[in-house]
Order: structure tokens, then C-alpha cells, then sequence
């Protein structure tokens, strides 16, 4: 598609175009039989279709600009194609028409939720509903915004290519806060009634790869590529066989993916501090995490101190992240500390409506015996919370503490 | 591709320092890469006539047809590779260091030919003989609620297809059908030349603060009314300038804004050229609006 897209300039000819050779695919495969290069077979059939309806539109409109295409596009298509030919120039595309493409779909003159949406779908291949669902909004507001920001790129002429090596650095950032956003969602999914979505987290770290093998000695990039393999390591015990949530401290950490443990932690060479940016502090607190053998032995301490250096380089410190740091203060010291610190958060009112700041409090609550103020704080992290899951795992909780709380059953009662 | 470049002082301005203006730099520059097409600076927003058609009267202000900060203070027509090149020239414009710039495609009609541009190739050769004025055509949100999507014909097949559908362009608001008023005034001799810039959705805007580069997609979702497209006009006075804009089709639905030119020496000494102009820079130069428009009437009769 991305081809496609480079040879029509028309997005909509293209995307249609791929379906349509997917749709074709399916028709005659099962028939004839898988064709020897499926990749070759679909680019050909696509390229094909593209044609085919560029030349309809343009009789239909006899407009000028659709002839011009479909005149780039009859000249490429000439000749007899040799199946190895194109699946040898198909590998190397795949890489640089992906590449081109995030960079096409992160453009800063796109609205942030438009280059998210727009780099899922033309990217990723997801479909408009499933982005519409990750991110909580209808599917007729996703499909409208997707279809602005590619109006937008075919309008404000938004060029399809990777930047000049010196727009490069700037750009840069643009894509990787992108690909950080989706890798999040994908973490933590937003709503819904999965924890995590890890077709997402899985799409954002193929597509950091691409990044970083463009720019492989640039430190943020691999810092973010070190952040997301460390936090989907954990995934597979992150959520239970029934679907249920398995706070980090009860993880069986022996289900950790090692292999990607260990390629994340290898991207975290030493680098002079002036290139630490927010993504390697990140991912060295993710580092924190998978190094300790046990629950209990985590450097609760250094994490603190990353918070610390996270706020201090980030300008306007996230109130997430001080919500994290009040975390790691109360597992550093005691669930004083840590209540003293979720305190001033609250009543900043920053994060009025988070259900994790009710359910840190509940939790440190709870660990420190005072059961009753615990079950007030989970009820109403459970009224807030977004996925079933989290909701789940807080109801277990609370009935936890609400049994903990409760007098003693009278030995003389009947029942 | 061509786009439209507007100065603005933005939301946050800094102040401008004369003596940091390279705008003569820029201008060499844009000539070398061949991508200049033409730009002036305008006189300030207070030497602005706003003209309008509201239930068949002829309406006229003093002043911009919106708050200043906002107003623009000069434009350039270029024509460059694609958006890339539009921000990075954009970047370098002293506007971008103290206000911002507001990067604008023009539209591409499927039937132009495809070497016309937006300038025409001779007007720079031209003698001016008369006052010209950029008449900004200006659009209302009301409007852009009314139109018709340009796609809206086509098959409503998939969620985004009726998105497409839904979503009217911005632009089509000044498609409001000019080409009887084109051929007129082409004809007269008095519009030199004019297009219809895509919609605020298509805008970007661009500034440079403290050396970083800051691109964005611009806040136009709130915005009210905003620039959809330009005429130069070539006129004796405003009082002609008046009545060539009352006959736009958009003063009816929108607002037509018609700034005087303000050129200056792009490789003069800017500070010399700031302490002379200070006297002329707070005055409005124009006729007041409504003597202008007895004046347009009078003529008319």
C-alpha cells in the first residue's frame, strides 16, 4: 500500500486498490492455489486495481490530475515483471515505505490524535474500528479524523519521504512521541475490557525498530525501543489465564521474557548525561524493575531518584508521572511516605477522576492495616475505573479489606 | 506546489527588533531557489476597510475584519517542492522569530493547466497604474457548516467514505461562485490576479523561538472566520476598491478585507527605516470608510 500510495498520491485509490487485492486474494487462492510469491501476486494485483480505477475516475471526471497518475503508474507497471524481481525490490520497500510513511503520518502539521490514528491505520493496517475502540471514541469520529488528516496531507502537500538528515533531529521527536502513545495504549489500554492490547504494543515497537535502524546511534530511539520491550516482556504474566489483572508484586517473574529483557537492557549502554532524555530515564526504571529477582528486592530508592530526574528534564512535570514517584516513595520508605506524597497530589486536583490515585491510597491503606479507609478509597477507584479488568481486580481487593474490617462473626448466631 | 505565506504577530508575540531583521537575506535567498513568486507588506491593520453585504445594504468599517493579533502584517506566494520546504522558508522568515506564519496551499483545480501559477509570469514587469489592494476574501463558521462536501457525490461505501461525506471541506465556503466577478474585473483591468487557498484544516503554522523550530496544525477549531482567498486589486482609490469588493459574491455570506500596500526596501538599514516610518505607523493613511463609500456611491449615480 505504501507503494501504492507513493505511485497515485491518492490515498483513498490506494487503500482501496490493497483491500480489493486482498478481497481477490481470497476469491482465488483457495481455487488456484497460493501463487509461488503471494507478496509479488498482491503488489501486482493492487497495482492493477489502482489502475483500473484511476482510469475510471478520470473518464468519469475527465479530470487532469488522475490521468497524470495513472500515466506515472502505466509506466511503472511496463514490462513483464519477474516475480524475483519484485519480491527482492518488495523486501527493501517494505522497509523505507514504512519508514517513509511514519514520517509521512507523524508530520507535526497533523493534530497529535490525527497522526496516532493515521499511522495505526496506514501503518499498522488496523482497521478505523479497532483504532475507534482503542481510544474510546465512536467509529464515524475516528473515520472523520482520519479522513481530514489524509485531506490534509494530500492538500497541504505533505510530503511522502523521510526528512533531510538535517530536518531529521527535529522530526524525530514528533514520531517517537507518536509510537510512545500507541505503546502506552497498548500497555495500558484506555478502556475496554482487556488490560493490555498487545497487537498494539507489539505494532509500536516494530515500528521504533524501523526508527532505530534508520538512526541506530541516536539515544532516544533506543531508549524508547528499551522502555517498550521491558514493559511488554512482562505482559504474558501481567494478566492472569482468565484475564485478570496480576499486580507487579505478584507476578511469577519467572514468565518474563527473557530474550527481550535482555535486548532491552543491552540498548542502555552508557551515554553522557546531556543525551539522557525522558525515554532513557523511562526505560531505566523499566530496568529497575526486571533486574530485581523478587518483588521485595526492587531499588525502590533509585526508581524515586529517576522520577526525580524525569521531572526535573521534562518540562511541566505530568501529573502521572508525580503519581508514580509518590508510588515508589511510599515502597521506598513507608505507606506514610507514600500517603503523605498521593496527599499533595490530590489536593492539587490534578488528577481528579484517575482511578489510580484512589487506588494507590487504598493500597497503601490496606498494607498499613487501616481497613476501613481503605474499602472508602477502593470504592471509589472502582467508580473511575476504565478497563474490567482493573474494575475486577479493586472489587477483589475491597472485598479483601471489607472481610478484614469486618467484627467477628458471633459464634452464637445461627448461620 | 504553491502556497501562501501570512505574517502574524500570533498569540505570543515577542517584540521585533529592527536591528535583527534579516528580511533582505530571505528575500535573496528565495530568488535564488527560484521559488518567489511576489509578496508585500501591508499597511497596519488600522488602514483596513472591511466591506460587507448584510440583507441587501452595503456595509463598511474601519479596522481588520478581526482582532490584531491576528491580522496579518504582509504575505508572500511561493512555489516550492511541497510543505517541507514551504516550513523550512517559512522558518527563516524574521516573522517566524516574533510572531508566526501561517502556511497555506493554494487550491489545485483539476482542470488548470498545470504550469499556470498564481502570479502571473509577467507581473512583476507590469508599471502599476493605480492604488492596488490585497482584497482578503474572508469565510464565517456559519458558512462552513452550510456547504456541501466537494466528495459528497460519491458512494457512501465505507464509515470513512460517509466521513468524507459528513466532513464539508472548509474550502468550498469560497467556492461561492466568483467567476462572473472574475471575468468582470478581469476584464476591467482592475484584478490582477487571485485564488482560493484549501481551508483553515489544511493551514500550518510555523514559528522559530529561542532557535527551535515549532510546526503545528494551527487553533483553528475555534476560530470564527478565517482567510479563503485573495485578490489583488488594481483601482483609482478605495472608494473603486469599495465597489469592486461590494460586488464579490462572498460579501453577502462573508466579509471582504481590502489592505493597501505598504512596500519598503527589503536591504535598507532596518532600524533607520523603523525610526522614519514610526510617525506613519499608528495613523490611518486611508480615507475614513464611510466618506469612501458616499464617494463609491456618488460615482455609481
Amino acid at each position: 500500500m505504501a507503494t501504492l500510495i507513493r505511485t497515485t498520491g491518492d490515498w483513498d485509490v490506494a487503500e482501496e486498490a490493497t483491500s480489493g487485492a486482498f478481497e481477490r486474494a481470497a476469491a482465488t487462492w483457495p481455487r488456484d492455489g497460493v501463487p509461488s510469491n503471494p507478496g509479488a501476486w498482491l503488489t501486482t494485483a493492487a497495482r492493477n486495481l489502482a489502475l483500473d480505477r484511476l482510469r475510471r475516475r478520470a473518464v468519469e471526471s475527465g479530470k487532469v490530475r488522475e490521468w497524470m497518475s495513472e500515466e506515472a503508474l502505466a509506466g511503472r507497471i511496463g514490462g513483464p515483471p519477474d516475480p524475483a524481481e519484485i519480491a527482492a525490490a518488495h523486501q527493501e520497500l517494505e522497509w523505507d515505505d514504512r519508514l517513509r510513511l511514519i514520517f509521512t503520518c507523524a508530520h507535526p502539521a497533523l493534530t497529535i490524535e490525527s497522526r496516532v490514528a493515521l499511522t495505526l491505520r496506514t501503518v499498522g493496517g488496523l482497521e478505523t474500528s479497532e483504532i475507534a475502540r482503542a481510544f474510546f471514541v465512536a467509529e464515524s469520529t475516528m473515520a472523520q479524523r482520519i479522513v481530514r488528516a489524509k485531506r490534509k496531507i494530500q492538500h497541504a502537500g505533505i510530503p511522502y519521504r523521510v526528512p533531510l538528515p538535517e530536518a531529521l533531529p527535529a522530526r524525530i521527536d514528533g514520531v517517537l512521541a507518536v509510537l510512545y502513545l500507541i505503546a502506552n495504549e497498548g500497555y495500558v489500554a484506555s478502556s475496554g475490557d482487556r488490560l493490555q492490547r498487545v497487537d498494539l504494543a507489539l505494532e509500536a515497537i516494530s515500528l521504533v525498530r524501523l526508527v532505530v535502524d534508520l538512526l541506530p546511534d541516536t539515544a532516544e530511539p533506543r531508549s524508547l525501543l528499551a522502555l517498550m520491550l521491558m514493559q511488554h516482556a512482562r505482559a504474558g504474566s501481567r494478566v492472569d489465564a482468565d484475564g485478570e489483572l496480576v499486580p507487579l508484586e505478584e507476578q511469577d517473574r519467572d514468565r518474563w521474557d527473557r530474550a527481550l529483557i535482555t535486548e532491552g537492557l543491552a540498548l542502555l549502554d552508557p551515554i553522557p548525561a546531556v543525551d539522557r532524555g525522558p525515554y532513557r530515564v523511562q526505560a531505566e526504571i523499566q530496568a529497575v524493575h526486571v533486574r530485581a529477582e523478587a518483588a521485595e528486592a526492587t531499588d525502590w530508592a533509585a526508581i524515586v531518584h529517576r522520577y526525580d530526574e524525569l521531572m526535573a528534564i521534562t518540562e511541566g512535570a505530568s501529573p502521572f508521572v508525580e503519581l508514580a514517584r509518590a508510588i515508589a516513595i511510599g515502597m521506598a520508605t513507608d505507606a506514610d511516605a507514600g500517603l503523605a506524597a498521593l496527599a499533595a497530589l490530590e489536593s492539587s486536583a490534578r488528577l481528579s477522576g484517575y482511578h489510580l490515585l484512589p487506588a494507590s491510597q487504598a493500597d497503601f491503606l490496606r498494607r498499613s492495616g487501616r481497613a476501613e479507609p481503605a474499602a472508602a478509597r477502593y470504592r471509589e477507584a472502582i467508580a473511575l475505573a476504565p478497563t474490567a479488568p482493573e474494575r475486577r481486580f479493586l472489587e477483589r481487593r475491597l472485598a479483601e479489606v471489607e472481610r478484614s474490617a469486618a467484627p467477628r462473626p458471633d459464634p452464637g448466631t445461627p448461620g | 506546489m504553491e502556497y501562501a505565506l501570512f505574517y502574524a504577530e500570533g498569540d505570543e508575540p515577542i517584540a521585533y527588533v529592527p536591528a535583527q531583521d534579516d528580511i533582505g537575506d530571505w528575500v535573496d535567498d528565495l530568488g535564488r531557489r527560484g521559488a518567489s513568486e511576489y509578496g508585500e507588506r501591508l499597511r497596519p491593520d488600522h488602514d483596513a476597510t472591511t466591506v460587507r453585504v448584510r440583507d441587501g445594504r452595503l456595509l463598511v468599517t474601519d479596522g481588520p475584519f478581526t482582532e490584531s493579533k491576528e491580522s496579518i502584517g504582509g504575505f508572500d506566494i511561493i512555489d516550492v517542492a511541497d510543505l517541507d520546504e514551504a516550513i523550512e522558508i517559512a522558518s527563516r522568515h524574521p516573522a517566524a522569530a516574533f510572531g508566526r506564519v501561517e502556511v497555506r496551499p493554494f487550491m489545485r483545480w483539476p482542470d488548470a493547466d498545470p504550469a499556470a501559477r498564481v502570479v502571473p509570469a509577467d507581473f512583476l514587469e507590469r508599471t502599476a497604474s493605480g492604488r492596488r489592494y490585497l482584497m482578503l476574501v474572508v469565510a464565517e463558521s456559519s458558512e462552513r457548516r452550510a456547504v456541501i462536501g466537494d466528495d459528497g457525490g460519491s458512494e457512501a461505501a465505507t464509515a470513512e467514505d460517509a466521513a468524507a461525506a459528513a466532513a464539508a471541506p472548509a474550502e468550498a465556503a469560497a467556492s461561492d461562485d466568483p467567476d462572473a466577478w472574475v471575468t468582470e474585473m478581469d476584464a476591467r483591468g482592475t484584478r490582477l490576479f487571485g485564488e482560493v487557498l484549501h481551508g483553515p484544516d489544511d493551514a500550518t503554522f510555523v514559528s522559530r523561538r529561542q532557535g527551535e523550530l515549532l510546526v503545528s496544525d494551527g487553533p483553528f477549531a475555534e476560530s470564527k472566520e478565517w482567510i479563503a482567498g485573495f485578490d489583488l486589486l488594481e483601482v483609482r482609490d478605495l472608494a473603486e476598491a469599495i465597489e469592486v469588493a461590494s460586488k464579490h459574491p462572498m460579501a453577502s455570506g462573508g466579509i471582504l478585507e481590502l489592505r493597501p500596500l505598504w512596500p519598503f526596501d527589503v536591504h535598507d538599514d532596518h532600524t533607520a527605516r523603523a525610526r522614519r516610518e514610526a510617525d506613519e505607523r499608528g495613523v490611518r493613511l486611508e480615507p475614513p470608510a464611510a466618506e469612501a463609500l458616499d464617494a463609491a456611491i456618488g460615482a455609481a449615480l
